[in-house]
């Protein structure tokens, strides 16, 4: 049970932080030369690298990229779907 | 390409179906203003535009429509999941029911099916731009009138942040029009389409 909810607590932060970057990624298409921006954009951009590995290590892949951790089957078609209810 | 997140952009967890919802928020799925006509449109648009920060919008915010294209689906799943015979009749939910069950089809919640008339694809800088900024206002209305309908806070919460992000993009577009304009010639913009013209003096 404590597990389940680190699991929804890492992946309500990886929420959290990649909507601040596509918010951030919007913002610098039209203001290409802002550094504050930049600067933001990188900071928050290595944090969701390390909570993504963090994630993926322990729960399996978000992306199909992603890590798998199992070496004798495909996670990607175990864990639930975003839209089911149970998921979020 | 494209590759799938398994998340989404802003979670939606609804406790209680309710299929006389599902009934008017689809249109935000296939409805005139709703997201999957905004996805096909900035995504669309984006090749003939001349200038790169304006195609890295259309591309950035088209991607982002399809999340909000998932968004809408995933409250659709969740208001019609579990549905007995007596809901589906008494919601008014049998007109979409008798073709589609609960699957999630692209209609508007008129019942017409999705339509690539909503969308519009100038090949004119500023035709299309103007499109898109009145494309986010009109979705921002659709998602205003179901507020208005909907009282449920597991469904309010996902389509409030969905209104939000109709008033940034909103934003970005203007953004993206002053860019347009700054390139463009300030004393005649209409004399000539940067997205097919070339430039007046350098044209043989």
């Amino acid at each position: 049970m404590h597990d389940m909810n680190e699991q929804k607590r890492l992946f309500r932060m990886i929420q959290q932080v990649s909507f601040v970057l596509y918010e951030t990624a919007l913002y610098l298409d039209t203001h290409p030369h802002c550094r504050p921006a930049l600067a933001y954009f990188n900071k928050y951009n290595a944090r969701r690298r390390e909570l993504m590995e963090k994630y993926e290590s322990k729960y399996g892949p978000l992306t199909m990229y992603g890590q798998n951790c199992s070496s004798d089957h495909w996670q990607w078609v175990e864990t639930p779907w975003p839209w089911e209810y149970d998921c979020q | 390409m494209w590759i799938y997140e398994r998340k989404l952009q802003y979670p939606v967890k609804i406790k209680n179906p309710n299929p006389l919802y599902a009934k008017i928020i689809i249109s935000q799925l296939g409805g005139p203003d709703g997201e999957l006509a905004a996805s096909t449109r900035y995504l669309s648009q984006r090749f003939s535009m001349p200038y790169r920060e304006v195609s890295g919008i259309l591309t950035d915010i088209g991607t982002e429509e399809l999340a909000h294209v998932e968004m809408v689906s995933a409250i659709l799943y969740q208001l019609t999941r579990n549905l007995c015979e007596e809901e589906i009749k008494k919601s008014g939910f049998d007109t979409y029911f008798v073709d589609h069950t609960a699957g999630v089809y692209p209609i508007a919640a008129s019942g017409v099916p999705f339509d690539a008339k909503y969308i519009g694809v100038k090949g004119d800088v500023l035709a299309d731009l103007n499109e898109d900024l009145a494309a986010e206002q009109k979705a921002r209305v659709t998602y205003d009138n179901l507020l208005r309908l909907i009282d449920d806070r597991d469904v309010c919460e996902p389509l409030s942040f969905l209104r939000e992000r109709e008033l940034v993009h909103y934003q970005r577009f203007g953004d993206a029009l002053r860019i347009a304009q700054d390139r463009m010639d300030s004393q005649n913009f209409y004399g000539w389409n940067p997205a097919f013209d070339r430039k007046p003096d350098s044209r043989k």
